[in-house]
């Protein structure tokens, strides 16, 4: 079965790509197991794409800009795939996905690609999930591949680790507003780009000047890209030109000074280590023969008796000194 | 005495209740409004409008002084059969047996401004109504119909000046002038906005070109009504009943707000503004809502100080609801329809519909049409009923529901005011996300026997009633419709028809104070260009309307609160999910022009909310496209909603896609108004379970997993 769905993958089939990716999301460790063999299989066959994040606020408009962008990119002739996370509800299980991320038109492209996921409320999980779901786009052919963000918080900055580059959207607003966001987006944003350029003009060219000024106080490292601020219409399409050339640029300049290289060990070095971390933290809470004695730590901790932080260290304890004999 | 009646009322009462307090007999509705096991006059205290007279402002008590005693109701019968010539044939033979209006129903590629020659509306051709491409199409409807003598009123919101168009036109060739031409256009693009989806423009081009109909029939069509400002849709869609009176009196007021805008005076159109509402089973509140829609509609007019009376007069439609209609036990439809048909005319309707009991399920047959007609005919001519004026006026219950239901609906009102007024609400998807949270809860009070419908959660039926249906062969009216489309290209003097688009073009791109687009598509429907034709000349100046789409979640599964419903449906799903490693994946799909999504909405908020994964597709998405999706998600299943009958093209093709794309797991079942002559048809071709309406969720979500269950063990 790896086999088949190996070689046909490489042929670029929608449909194996598709039982592929559920492999990787299933929770069985039959289905993992295969999964990770595929990997195996494919890792050398992928890293050819440029990875673009793309995040900002509910209702800016990241899906008509996705959209958007991508269907540009179809245009000139680019495979495009978009991989987008939707949450799950915490109470059913259950969610509605693609519903805040649908794309009509670019759904139908030929050249274009769209898998919404449910995030499953399962710490860490969405990352593993996309960065396994990157390699086998990659190796299907897909030359863009475009990660959706729904929401703010953990998620951005976790994707943002996985990317080459990481757009923010924004909304144009008055000046004041901006005092509280800017800073934590800036310090993860390689591209600012500023919606509705359509319905609000002034707005959108005050807050672009607006970040342009707060970039400017802003050290400046001459081995990195230095965020820009631009702005568009996802609606109308304006801008979606501009806002490519940037992105090329950032790869050429990339490629050329080494840092998106560098981007990418760094971000393999950090899969290994959340990998072991996951693997360590399942090995260990699946461990049975220390099952009693987590329970009884854990009452403890609860009651106040022993503090978290020493219940830790002696469930760590436990297990070294379990493996050994 | 007053008062020492009263407590011995109380008392006796509490003591029929074995000394449990007078309270429990209370119980809310929908809106949230208390209903009191009894009435009395201290309920009418304070009540002004109790001392109102009928014909004179504010017309709770009807719009005439006269009403019924005069002159009954307008049986107005909607109806269209796929072709001119059938639907013409059709009305000659009602209006033989009594019909006094004619009411138009067009098909989805008319509604949509597309001609039957696209390949987008290969599946609605002559679905659901009558296919109209051309002025000789429309001629061909009222072949020999008197136009100055038969009111028609025409369904039409989204292609609205191409068919208004050709009706006047065609009028014109049969030799009666506009002026003299009576009847309706719906012409309400606010609430398509909301529940139907049958919009080509968006909202603010859409607002215009009411206007300018508005406008138009104003000048030169004095009997003509130039919108119906329609709840109907609403009620349909699931709303509540003050929802309804609210969203659809707010829609009324953008309307006139946008016609003055045009440089109209109040006078010279708010006369000829009409409503339409559904009237649904819940007897009592119905009435109370028509007689609280006069004196709501007569209190917001004030602010336009009209000079005219008839200008705060509100006129209405009724339809009894389609969506009361259940499968399950169809004959029980006719009982339903005649309690609504009871509760419209209570309620002091100018005209009705009475819809026939196989409505549930396709359009009617002269057999239960005529039974739909007769429960008019037996209301107005056996019954007494049209004796008396407003029969309810007084009644402690009902004048004091009537406040109640007028105060719920203003404060929604207000809401809307809040917002700036209708279109900027409806462009935030406000009224649309309040009505798809009340279908919700409704459908959820149905899966839990909160609310009871006869022979679907309460006493079934032991036997399936089989009812004779009216098929349509939907590729045969295609094929005749593209042939006769042939002819005319071929006879029309073609540098005229692309001089009047031109001109239409032109008109769209200049200031509305400047042109009248009615007046530009007449002419070009004088030279015989299409409905598409006219349709795409304004979508290249006013663009297509793309609906941004929300659900609600978490609102089905709260009516389950505290309650058992949903607990073996989890289980199963976690069971599920534990065996094949995710949850079971449904694509919920609407095929083809059909935009009735109400029930896709709610199929995929409870899906959702009982567990599933659950990927919505958008609205007027071909089989192609779908299966496409369906392909990338990786679902376990579609689910294909149908209500306008295009489901025999559609689903096949949707299945013949999915094979062509190499997916042999992905199961396909569909919902909605499907007639069980078509299972067979519809089970041979692959689709692995059907569900009609009055379905309980929780149970066909716990058949679906089976299905998946076993075709996965068979694929293993």
């Amino acid at each position: 079965m790896i086999d088949t769905l190996y070689k046909k993958i490489l042929l670029s089939d929608r449909l194996a790509l598709s039982k592929a990716i559920t492999l990787i999301e299933s929770s069985k460790l039959k289905d993992k197991n295969k999964s990770e063999e595929l990997i195996k299989k494919l890792y050398k066959k992928s890293g050819k794409s440029i990875r673009i994040g793309i995040s900002g606020p509910p209702g800016v408009g990241k899906s008509t800009f996705i959209e958007t962008l991508g269907i540009f990119l179809t245009k000139k002739k680019y495979k495009v795939a978009v991989l987008a996370v939707d949450p799950s509800s915490k109470k059913s299980g259950g969610s509605i996905l693609g519903d805040k991320t649908r794309m009509e038109k670019l759904s139908i492209q030929k050249n274009a690609y769209i898998r919404p996921t449910p995030s499953r409320g399962e710490l860490g999980g969405v990352a593993r999930r996309t960065r396994e779901t990157m390699i086998l786009v990659e190796a299907a052919g897909y030359e863009v591949i475009l990660v959706e963000t729904v929401g703010v918080g953990q998620s951005e900055t976790e994707v943002a680790e996985m990317v080459d580059i990481f757009l923010v959207l924004l909304q144009p607003s008055s000046g004041d507003e901006l005092q509280g966001i800017k800073k934590g987006i800036i310090e993860i944003a390689d591209l600012l780009i500023v919606n509705k350029e359509d319905e609000f003009k002034n707005e959108v060219m005050n807050t672009v000047s607006e970040y342009k000024n707060a970039l400017s106080l802003l050290k400046k490292d001459k081995n990195t890209f230095n965020t820009e601020v631009l702005r568009c219409s996802a609606l109308k399409g304006s801008g979606v030109n501009e806002i490519w050339k940037i992105i090329k640029k950032f790869q050429l300049l990339g490629n050329k000074k080494g840092w998106i290289k560098e981007k990418r060990r760094q971000q393999l070095t950090k899969w290994m280590w959340d990998d072991l971390q996951k693997n360590l933290f399942e090995k260990i809470k699946s461990n049975k023969k220390l099952t009693l004695e987590f329970t009884k730590l854990q009452k403890k901790v609860s009651k106040n008796i022993i503090s978290p932080t020493e219940a830790s260290k002696k469930i760590l304890h436990h297990y070294i000194k379990n493996n050994k004999s | 005495m007053k008062k020492k009646n009263y407590i011995n009322w109380t008392q006796l009462a509490k003591k029929e209740l074995k000394n449990n307090k007078l309270e429990i007999l209370n119980s809310k509705t929908p809106d949230g409004i208390n209903i009191k096991p009894l009435y009395t006059a201290e309920d009418l205290k304070n009540l002004e409008h109790i001392f109102t007279y009928p014909g004179l402002n504010p017309y709770l008590r009807g719009p005439k002084a006269t009403m019924y005693s005069n002159r009954p109701w307008t049986i107005r019968q909607y109806a269209g059969f796929s072709t001119a010539e059938e639907s013409n044939k059709f009305y000659k033979e009602n209006i033989k047996n009594g019909q006094t209006g004619l009411s138009v129903a067009f098909d989805l590629a008319t509604h949509r401004g597309y001609d039957s020659d696209h390949p987008k509306v290969v599946g609605d051709v002559g679905k659901a109504g009558v296919a109209i491409d051309t002025v000789e199409d429309m001629k061909i409807l009222f072949k020999d119909i008197p136009l100055e003598k038969m009111s028609v009123s025409m369904t039409m919101n989204g292609a609205v000046l191409p068919v208004l168009a050709n009706f006047i036109v065609a009028g014109e060739e049969q030799g009666v002038h506009q002026n003299k031409l009576s009847g309706t256009i719906q012409n309400d693009i606010l609430k398509e906005f909301m529940v139907r989806n049958t919009y080509i423009y968006p909202p603010e081009p859409s607002m215009r070109i009411v206007s300018d109909i508005i406008e138009y029939t104003s000048k030169f069509m004095p009997k003509f009504n130039s919108i119906s400002i329609s709840g109907y849709h609403m009620q349909e869609a699931g709303s509540t009943t003050a929802q309804e009176l609210a969203f659809t009196l707010a829609d009324g007021v953008e309307y006139v707000k946008c016609a003055l805008a045009k440089g109209l005076k109040v006078d010279d159109f708010a006369p000829r503004l009409s409503f339409f509402f559904a009237i649904g089973i819940d007897f009592f509140m119905e009435i109370a809502k028509l007689r609280g829609a006069r004196l709501l509609w007569s209190k917001l007019m004030k602010q336009f100080k009209p000079k005219d009376p008839r200008s705060s007069m509100l006129r209405t439609h009724c339809q009894t609801s389609g969506a009361s209609l259940t499968e399950q036990d169809p004959y029980n439809n006719v009982v339903r329809t005649t309690i609504e048909a009871m509760a419209s005319v209570l309620g002091g309707t100018q005209s009705l519909h009475t819809n026939s009991f196989d409505e549930a399920l396709a359009l009617p047959t002269p057999f239960s049409a005529r039974i739909a007609r007769n429960t008019q005919l037996i209301l107005a001519e056996e019954t007494g009923i049209t004796r008396t004026i407003d029969p309810f006026g007084g009644s402690f219950f009902i004048e004091k529901l009537t406040d109640d239901l007028v105060k719920e609906a203003e404060k929604m009102i207000n809401e809307i005011n809040k917002m700036g007024g209708m279109t900027k609400a409806v462009e935030k998807g406000y009224p649309k996300l309040k009505i798809e949270e009340a279908a919700t809860l409704k459908q959820a009070r149905i899966d839990n026997a909160d609310e009871v419908v006869v022979g679907v959660n309460k006493y079934p039926p032991d036997t399936k009633e089989e009812v004779d249906i009216l098929n349509i062969d939907n590729t045969k009216v295609r094929k005749e419709q593209i042939k006769k489309l042939l002819v005319i290209r071929k006879k029309r003097n073609e540098k005229k028809v692309l001089a009047s688009l031109e001109a239409l073009k032109n008109a769209a791109k200049k200031s509305p104070n400047q042109t009248n687009l009615l007046e530009c598509s007449i002419d070009a429907a004088r030279n015989r260009a299409s409905v598409g034709e006219i349709s795409d000349a304004l979508e290249t100046v006013f663009t297509r309307h793309r609906a941004i789409i929300r659900s609600v979640s978490g609102v089905y599964s709260s009516a389950f609160e505290g309650k058992e419903g949903l607990k073996n449906i989890k289980l199963q799903i976690k069971k599920f999910a534990s065996k094949f490693g995710r949850r079971p994946r449904m694509l919920v799909v609407k095929l083809g022009q059909d935009g009735h999504d109400r029930g896709a909405k709610i199929i995929a908020t409870s899906f959702a909310d009982i567990g599933f994964d659950v990927d919505i597709g958008p609205l007027f998405q071909t089989p192609n496209e779908a299966a496409k999706q369906a392909l990338e998600s990786d679902v376990h299943v579609i689910g294909v909603s149908s209500q306008a009958a295009g489901h025999k093209t559609l689903v096949p093709e949707l299945l013949k896609n999915l094979k062509k794309q190499g997916n042999k797991d992905i199961l396909v079942v569909c919902g909605g108004v499907i007639p069980p002559q078509d299972y067979k048809f519809l089970k041979d071709k692959g689709v692995a379970a059907i569900y009609g309406p009055g379905t309980n969720i929780p149970k066909a979500a716990s058949d679906i997993i089976q299905l998946i269950e076993k075709k996965k063990n068979i694929a293993a």
